[in-house]
């Protein structure tokens, strides 16, 4: 019988995400376009999962919000802060060194 | 107009009630349903609304994903719950015991109010006053938690191995000690017996002199009598079963000995009235009430702990079972 991997992506994903975030806001953005952005690109997130981390990010400074009520809908648009630009190099860089690792490891079980 | 959105924002912030920014979590979720209906059906009509609602997930889910990261107590600090709980918890319990043995109530300012009460009353007080030091606990957690502060609490540093205790329990023999303490008993039977006492006023039986009333003597040695051999029997069983039960038992049995012992207390039970021995006797009841009811604790906290250790080792391999 094959694994469910579901719980395993699942942790897996809240690091992703957050970058994954971070980076697609270096332009302002709002939920729903996120959505379909990423389902565009094939990465389906759920709306539900969102708009909490959009809120956590927020909550610590990495990113800003504010609503824009000019058009028919209301809508919630995000950006990336100068704090979140900071963090978002960091963490790209930690994660293409982790990525290295794996791809180094793998290599070498590969030809032992 | 949007009577199953209104529901369903009313739904979520049920569950939000304790959040701070509920208002702007629900108009976020408001305008991206109308947003995804409007875009992906072309209308907000209620067919519409339904699908994206549906899709949305439900109430409960929604709003458990922006309290997730709610902490109560951090996980740091959950140690300290049980640990402080239970040192808090056998000052509570020695303050009972000596408020039940010197028949008086006691307040200890700002927490701590024992009134006077008998053993009866004592069976409901004890694990309400535990309750109580619990509750009392968890609430400094809880605003430890909150303070958001990097705060080290502080602890003994005394480390228990309980594996390696109990593996040195179970390699030392057992019987040698039985033997002595089966002799020892069935010596202060013989001189209980003999003297029908067990308290002396001097250590000379050609010329034994009793320190008690014939009355109190009969009533104290029998209990001292009662005490040690429940002790004995915990022992005994011990050769058979090594559960912790055996322990909890004898000292529940032993507490409730020497609660009716101090509750049915004989008056003027000295034979020579000018030694002023009371006060030296409540002493000795209190520590021998204090040391039985470490015992008791202990007993509780090795088997709580046993129990936990327990089902963390069934979860692990119901996960194990699992992959």
């Amino acid at each position: 019988m094959a694994t469910d991997i579901t719980p395993f992506e699942t942790e897996m994903n809240r690091g992703f995400l957050q970058v994954l975030v971070l980076v697609l806001l270096e332009r302002k953005m709002y939920g729903y376009y996120i959505v379909k952005k990423l389902k565009k690109k094939g990465y389906l997130i759920e709306e539900n999962t969102l708009y909490p981390l959009l809120r956590r990010l927020e909550k610590k400074g990495l990113i800003k919000s504010q609503w824009d009520v000019s058009e028919k809908r209301p809508r919630k648009f995000y950006i990336i802060s100068k704090k979140g630009q900071d963090v978002r190099r960091q963490l790209l860089s930690i994660w293409q060194r982790q990525n290295e690792i794996l791809i180094h490891i793998s290599k070498e079980n590969k030809n032992a | 107009m949007h009577e199953k959105l209104n529901k369903y924002l009313e739904e979520i912030s049920h569950y939000l009630a304790a959040v701070s920014e509920k208002e702007e979590i629900l108009n976020e979720i408001k305008s991206h349903i109308l947003e995804k209906a409007e875009q992906e059906f072309g209308q907000t009509n209620k067919g519409a609304l339904d699908k994206v609602i549906d899709n949305y997930g439900s109430p409960r889910k929604v709003a458990e994903k922006y309290i997730e990261d709610f902490e109560i107590i951090a996980p740091r600090f959950k140690g300290y719950l049980l640990r402080y709980t239970g040192a808090l918890f056998a000052l509570h319990f020695s303050l009972i015991l000596l408020s039940f043995v010197f028949k008086t109530s006691m307040l200890v300012f700002p927490f701590f109010y024992i009134p006077y009460i008998n053993s009866l009353q004592g069976l409901f007080y004890v694990p309400m006053s535990f309750v109580f030091d619990l509750g009392l606990v968890g609430i400094f957690l809880y605003f430890v938690t909150q303070s958001q502060k990097d705060i080290r609490l502080p602890w003994f540093k005394l480390k228990i191995n309980w594996q390696k205790t109990a593996q040195k329990r179970q390699g030392r023999s057992r019987v040698i000690p039985f033997i002595l303490m089966f002799m020892g008993y069935a010596a202060l039977v013989w001189i209980y017996l003999r003297f029908n006492t067990l308290f002396f006023k001097t250590i000379d039986f050609q010329n034994a002199q009793s320190l008690l009333t014939p009355a109190a003597s009969q009533w104290y040695s029998s209990a001292l009598l009662a005490l040690l051999g429940i002790g004995l029997a915990a022992y005994a069983v011990k050769f058979f079963n090594t559960s912790e039960w055996a322990n909890l038992l004898k000292s529940g049995f032993q507490l409730l000995i020497l609660g009716i012992v101090i509750n049915k207390r004989i008056e003027a039970p000295f034979q020579f009235p000018y030694l002023n021995l009371q006060v030296m006797a409540n002493i000795l009841i209190t520590v021998i009430l204090i040391l039985i009811a470490i015992d008791f604790l202990k007993s509780v906290i090795i088997m709580g702990r046993k129990s936990l250790a327990k089902i963390a080792y069934q979860k692990n391999n119901l996960i194990e079972g699992k992959k």
